[in-house]
C-alpha cells in the first residue's frame, strides 16, 4: 500500500516512518490512558499532582491531533480545496498550543494562590490489604513509573518529526522528553508534604505550570507564524529549510536561467514552492524548458511537489531581488 | 502490585506535621469540638459529649495516652478554629462531602450509613489541615474499629 501525505507519495522509507509514528502515537494514547486513570486514583490533595495529571490529559491532544491529520492530509486537492488538506497539521497545532497555554495560565494562578494562602495540603491514608498505608506513598509511586516511558517515546518520537518534516510530532516528542521532569517534580512536592513542608507541593505545581505554560507559547507561536506562511522553517523551527536554497541553486544552474529566486509556504507535511525565473536575454523559456526543470526541483526531495514556475523579467524583491518591487504590488 | 511491597514497610511512619500536631498530642492533649448531631454526637450540660464519635475519639485518645478537652458550638465556629490550629479534631455527624474539606482534611470514611432520605452517606472527622501524620494516625486508628457495617441509626 503506498502511503500519501495528499497528492505527495511517500518515499519507501518515510511511509515506513510514518506507520512507525501512527504506531507510537496509538502506543502514547494507551500509555496515557493508563495513567490518567492512575493518577486520578491517588491525586487527593496534592496540587502537583492534580497539575501533573492536567498535564497528562494534554498531552493526549497532540498524538489526538497527530492521528486525525495524517487521515486528513491524505485526501488529494479539489475544486474546493485547491492546494489540498495539508494546512490541518497547522490548525492542529495551534489548537494543541493554545490549549498548553490556557492551562498553563490556570494553573500558575491555581497554584500560585495555594503558595500565597499558605494552604497546607492534606494528604491522608488508603487501607491497602488491610496496612495504613499514606496516599503520599501511592503517589510518587505512579509518578516513578510514569517516568520511563515517555523518555523513550519522545526520543522515537523526535527522529520520526525530522523525517517527516512533522511538527506536530516535534511538538509531541518534545513534550514527552518534559515530562519526566513533571514526574520528578511531583515526586519532590509530595515528598516534601511527607516530611513536613507544606510549600514543596505548590511550588512543584508552579515549576510544572511554568513548563507546560512555556510549551504553550512555543507551540503557540511557531503554530501561528506557519499560518501566516512564513519562510519555511525545518522540523524544530530552528533554522530556515535548506530545500529552497536547493531548489534556487539548481534553478540558477540551468542553461537558459540567469536568476532564480523561491517563494516557499510549509503547509504542514510538504513545502508549496513559487520559484520566480529570470530567463536570459528576457526570452521566453519553451514549454519543454520549464516542465523539464519544474520535474527536476520536485525530484530533489519528496517534500516538494506543488511547485510553480512563474517566468518574471526581474526577481521580487522579496525572494531576493535587487529592486523596489514586490510581487503583490506588481500590477499597479 | 509493586507499589504495595515497597510501601507497607514505611507506610505510617513518613508523613511528618508541618506543625507537630501528633508529637503535642501524644501523652498531652488532644482537642476536641463537637457539634451536635444524633447519634453521631450527642452533647448535654454538665456532662461529657456522647454518641458514636465521641465515644471512638475517647478510645483514640487512650491510644495516644492524651486527655481530651472538649468543646461545643456550630459547625462552621469549630471548623474556623479548626484551621487556625485551635482544635485538633471536630466531631459533628460530617460526610465526605461536606463542604469543609476545602478547608481542613476530612479523614478517610470510617461508617457509612443512610440518611433516612433513601441515600447513603460515608461518615468522616476533621482534623487540622496539612497535619498528615496526625490524620494518618488517626485514619489508622479508625480502620481498626470495623463500624461499616454496624451503625444503623
Amino acid at each position: 500500500m503506498s502511503i500519501r501525505f495528499g497528492r505527495t507519495e511517500l518515499p519507501e522509507r518515510q511511509a515506513r516512518s510514518l506507520r512507525k509514528a501512527i504506531r507510537f502515537e496509538w502506543l502514547s494514547l494507551g500509555f496515557l490512558a493508563v495513567f490518567i486513570a492512575l493518577v486520578f486514583l491517588v491525586m487527593g490533595n496534592s496540587q502537583a499532582m492534580k497539575a501533573a495529571w492536567i498535564e497528562d490529559l494534554l498531552s493526549l491532544a497532540p498524538p489526538v491531533a497527530f492521528l486525525l491529520a495524517v487521515r486528513i492530509v491524505n485526501r488529494p486537492p479539489t475544486r474546493k480545496y485547491p492546494y489540498g488538506y495539508h494546512r490541518s497539521v497547522g490548525v492542529a497545532h495551534l489548537v494543541a498550543g493554545v490549549a498548553l497555554f490556557a492551562m498553563g495560565a490556570f494553573l500558575i494562578v491555581d497554584s500560585a494562590s495555594g503558595l500565597l494562602t499558605a494552604e497546607h495540603p492534606s494528604i491522608g491514608s488508603v487501607q491497602l490489604f488491610g496496612h495504613t498505608v499514606w496516599l503520599g506513598w501511592l503517589m510518587m509511586g505512579v509518578m516513578a513509573l510514569s517516568l520511563p516511558l515517555p523518555i523513550y517515546l519522545g526520543r522515537v518520537k523526535m527522529s520520526l518529526a525530522k523525517e517527516l518534516h512533522d511538527k506536530v510530532l516535534y511538538a509531541d516528542a518534545d513534550m514527552n522528553k518534559a515530562d519526566w521532569m513533571t514526574a520528578v517534580g511531583t515526586i519532590v512536592g509530595v515528598g516534601g508534604i511527607g516530611v513536613g513542608l507544606w510549600w514543596t507541593d505548590s511550588a512543584a505545581a508552579l515549576l510544572i505550570a511554568a513548563s507546560i505554560l512555556r510549551d504553550g507559547v512555543k507551540n503557540m507561536g511557531a503554530a501561528t507564524t506557519d499560518l501566516m506562511d512564513t519562510r519555511a522553517t525545518t522540523f524544530d523551527d530552528g533554522k530556515p529549510h535548506p530545500l529552497p536554497a536547493r531548489i534556487d541553486g539548481h534553478l540558477r544552474s540551468l542553461p537558459w536561467v540567469r536568476e532564480a529566486g523561491s517563494r516557499t509556504r510549509d503547509q504542514g507535511h510538504v513545502l508549496h514552492v513559487e520559484s520566480f525565473i529570470v530567463p536570459h536575454d528576457g526570452r521566453v523559456p519553451s514549454l519543454e524548458d520549464l516542465e523539464a526543470a519544474r520535474d527536476a526541483c520536485i525530484d530533489l526531495d519528496w517534500k516538494v511537489q506543488d511547485l510553480v514556475l512563474v517566468p518574471v523579467a526581474e526577481l521580487p524583491r522579496e525572494v531576493g531581488g535587487s529592486g523596489s518591487d514586490h510581487q503583490s504590488e506588481r500590477n499597479r | 502490585m509493586l507499589a504495595a511491597g515497597l510501601l507497607t514497610g514505611c507506610g505510617i511512619s513518613l508523613p511528618a506535621d508541618p506543625e507537630g500536631t501528633l508529637d503535642r498530642v501524644r501523652d498531652g492533649q488532644l482537642r476536641v469540638g463537637v457539634s451536635t448531631n444524633a447519634p453521631w454526637t450527642e452533647t448535654r450540660d454538665g456532662a461529657e459529649p456522647a454518641g458514636i464519635e465521641p465515644d471512638l475519639v475517647r478510645e483514640f485518645a487512650a491510644t495516644l495516652n492524651a486527655d481530651i478537652r472538649w468543646s461545643e458550638g456550630g459547625e462552621e465556629k469549630l471548623v474556623d478554629e479548626l484551621e487556625r490550629g485551635n482544635l485538633d479534631l471536630v466531631l459533628g455527624g460530617l460526610t465526605k462531602d461536606t463542604p469543609w474539606a476545602e478547608k481542613v482534611a476530612v479523614t478517610a470514611p470510617y461508617a457509612e450509613a443512610p440518611d433516612g432520605h433513601g441515600e447513603t452517606h460515608k461518615h468522616v472527622m476533621a482534623a487540622p489541615p496539612g497535619e498528615n501524620a496526625f490524620l494518618v494516625e488517626l485514619e489508622d486508628f479508625l480502620a481498626q474499629q470495623e463500624l461499616r457495617q454496624e451503625v444503623q441509626p
